[in-house]
């Protein structure tokens, strides 16, 4: 048992860091027409020509490190297509070309990183398939600060000779660290704001009923941080559900007490608490949302009867 | 990272595990029902806790000079989850493994330990610790209980309460004022039968005989009780504390509680109710949250980092996941809270309403978290 990084993942969670925290342009910023995200082609330009979408192919890096890396990207106010990539890609016996748009059991509806995607990848119980796309998707008007995009016809789609349940629990490890790194973010960023924000002749973080909603979240965050890089370490699909679980169960209120807390200042598109927040709402969903992932985890760790 | 057992880790909680099968008797429940402060537990551990010495399993990790062997950091914590998750039948004596030993062999004088560290290492000795009082819980800064020097001697005069174990302890760890403010505070080691000590159980929801009040009047002590410097009391606490902050590892007793739950609604056909899995599953996930932050707590420790904020989340964490599996267990196996019921659900119960006030209410955990980890400013 050792839940510190090894000196690689160290490493590499070193580079990752400064590469985010040098790049401007990860940072935040308005878009042209008040869109509701911002794609950091940059940022994913640079972590592509680094290789860190690698990670879980090296040894000493594996899955924890991508998920690590999935995490502190979405802290970041810009988006990228980061978790399909880094968490799913690497274990699909074929080097399918990024970025990547997932879909989960045929769900209907507009599907994230669709406009951008240059392949298509389902997971269903009856198999894994994938599609090149290359764009196809058209975009959608959508709440969710990401780009959302439906499909204008059927693709051609091709079968991938992997484990539809591993790959199942892959992708729910990739949802967890990318909501929890949203989640996380957006916590950064009320943390700040209620440092300085004074009312009542004193800052807003210095109300006791401000503080313990806070500190409650990051205990939230925190432990589905650790159980996120417990599920990436074991794949195990118990450990998936219950991470994903986890956060998608504590998403609503942490969400709410975000908004709450940076007040009207929150509410406008020139402030990017939106940016963290319309992203957790959209993971908050995915794969069933909390009521799924509880199932799932009662059911692999208590069978049903 | 690596959230894998080693293989001398799964050796070490298997020889636990089967000391526990061959020495807790076949009416242990009947004991542990009780609760880990209770006149019954209690004297059990005087019984089992010296077997426990001998298989060399009380103090496997204090240094060998004091009866311990040098044992890693993570196997301490293996051993408190499984006596945890057993009912504890070391009663209070955990506390003398987990920080009352360590403390001592910290801040105490060479006689201190030459008297106390031998019987805590061989399981016969049971200790309460003097802290709270009607006017000080979780200000505990705001203690009154004084301790006038005299001579070669304190005089103390004052009231704890809430002092668990105190009606079976030959000796107290004592916090009493030698002076104003957090910097007047001191620790006395005082035995129980000094002069001037009374001791009444208080009746109360968590357990037979487990809190008490304590009064001392014109107990009088030789300078050779105080720990450390007076002054020092502060410091010495909060070293303390941080060790018991995660010191009981209720997760594990609160998920294998979740587990027979589960198997008893089983037994009765209800378990497959989606209603009935998921809150089955909100709740074992409050479980392992609360162990993964724990184990943070541990590893930071084993690696030799100084106590920081980890522990105080982990401790919010634990309340949390005791209550969820109470609730749980009351929600859907109502019956087997009255009369004979399930005693072991009956005795998490009343551990779990414990959880969040005992060692530093959940509150005050909070105001730890958000001031210290979040570095949010101090209220008015």
């Amino acid at each position: 048992m050792r839940l510190a990084f090894n000196e690689d993942q160290a490493t590499f969670a070193t580079v990752l860091a400064q590469m985010l925290s040098d790049d401007t342009e990860a940072g935040f910023r308005t878009v042209d027409g008040w869109g509701r995200f911002d794609y950091g082609h940059a940022l994913d330009a640079r972590l592509e020509e680094a290789g860190f979408f690698d990670a879980a192919r090296e040894d000493d890096l594996g899955a924890v490190a991508a998920a690590a890396m999935v995490h502190e990207v979405a802290k970041a106010p810009v988006v990228i297509e980061c978790a399909a990539t880094a968490l799913l890609r690497p274990f699909l016996g074929q080097e399918l070309p990024r970025p990547l748009a997932v879909r989960v059991d045929d769900a209907p509806g507009a599907i994230r990183f669709l406009p951008q995607a240059r392949s298509l990848l389902s997971i269903t119980d009856a198999g894994i398939r994938w599609a090149q796309i290359e764009g196809r998707g058209a975009p959608v008007e959508s709440l969710y600060a990401y780009p959302m995009g439906m499909l204008d016809d059927a693709p051609d789609w091709q079968p991938l000779d992997v484990d539809p349940n591993a790959v199942r629990t892959l992708w729910q490890v990739a949802l967890a660290a990318e909501l929890g790194g949203a989640l996380a973010g957006g916590l950064a960023s009320v943390l700040e704001h209620v440092r300085e924000r004074a009312q009542f002749g004193r800052p807003l973080g210095s109300f006791q009923g401000i503080q313990h909603r806070l500190a409650e979240d990051a205990v939230w965050i925190e432990g589905a941080q650790l159980l996120t890089l417990r599920a990436a370490d074991s794949r195990d699909p118990a450990d998936a559900a219950l991470a994903l679980g986890h956060l998608q169960s504590h998403a609503t209120r942490i969400g709410y007490d975000l908004h709450q807390f940076m007040g009207a200042m929150g509410l406008t598109l020139e402030h990017p608490l939106h940016r963290w927040t319309y992203r957790a709402r959209a993971l908050r969903a995915e794969m069933g949302g909390a009521p799924q992932a509880l199932l799932d985890y009662a059911d692999a760790r208590w069978d049903k009867r | 990272m690596d959230f894998a057992w080693s293989a001398e880790n799964d050796a070490f909680r298997t020889k636990v595990c089967d000391f526990l099968d061959s020495e807790l008797p076949a009416d242990w429940q009947s004991i542990a029902r009780h609760g880990p402060g209770s006149r019954e537990q209690t004297e059990f551990s005087l019984t089992f806790c010296p077997k426990l010495a001998d298989a060399g399993l009380l103090v496997p990790h204090w240094p060998e000079k004091w009866g311990g062997a040098d044992r890693p950091t993570w196997e301490h914590f293996i051993l408190g989850e499984e006596m945890w998750a057993a009912g504890e039948p070391r009663g209070g004596q955990y506390m003398n493994v987990n920080w009352i030993g360590p403390v001592l062999m910290r801040y105490g004088s060479e006689e201190q330990q030459a008297r106390y560290l031998p019987p805590m290492a061989s399981g016969r000795a049971i200790w309460c610790q003097g802290f709270s009082e009607p006017g000080a819980g979780s200000d505990l800064a705001a203690l009154r209980t004084r301790a006038l020097r005299d001579g070669d001697d304190y005089v103390i005069n004052g009231q704890k309460i809430w002092t668990s174990y105190a009606g079976m302890a030959e000796t107290c760890f004592l916090l009493a004022r030698t002076g104003e403010g957090r910097e007047g505070i001191a620790v006395f080691l005082v035995p129980m039968d000094t002069p001037g000590i009374e001791v009444r159980a208080i009746p109360s929801l968590i357990g037979h005989g487990d809190i008490h009040e304590v009064f001392f009047t014109d107990v009088r002590v030789p300078t050779s009780c105080r720990l450390g410097q007076e002054g020092e009391g502060w410091n010495i606490i909060s070293y303390a504390l941080s060790n018991e902050r995660v010191g009981i590892p209720r997760y594990e007793m609160s998920s294998r509680e979740l587990d027979a739950m589960v198997a008893e609604l089983k037994a009765r056909e209800s378990f497959g109710n989606a209603i009935v899995r998921s809150k089955a599953a909100e709740a074992a996930m409050a479980c392992e949250s609360a162990r993964m932050l724990v184990y943070r707590v541990v590893d930071e420790r084993a690696r030799g980092e100084p106590p920081g904020t980890a522990a105080n989340l982990a401790r919010v964490a634990v309340v949390e996941a005791d209550h969820k599996v109470t609730d749980f267990g009351m929600d859907f196996l109502p019956d087997c809270f009255s009369g004979d019921g399930h005693p072991a659900f009956q005795a998490h119960h009343e551990r779990a309403i414990v959880t969040g006030i005992a060692a530093g209410a959940a509150e005050i955990q909070l105001n730890l978290v958000a001031r210290r980890h979040l570095n949010l400013p101090k209220g008015a």
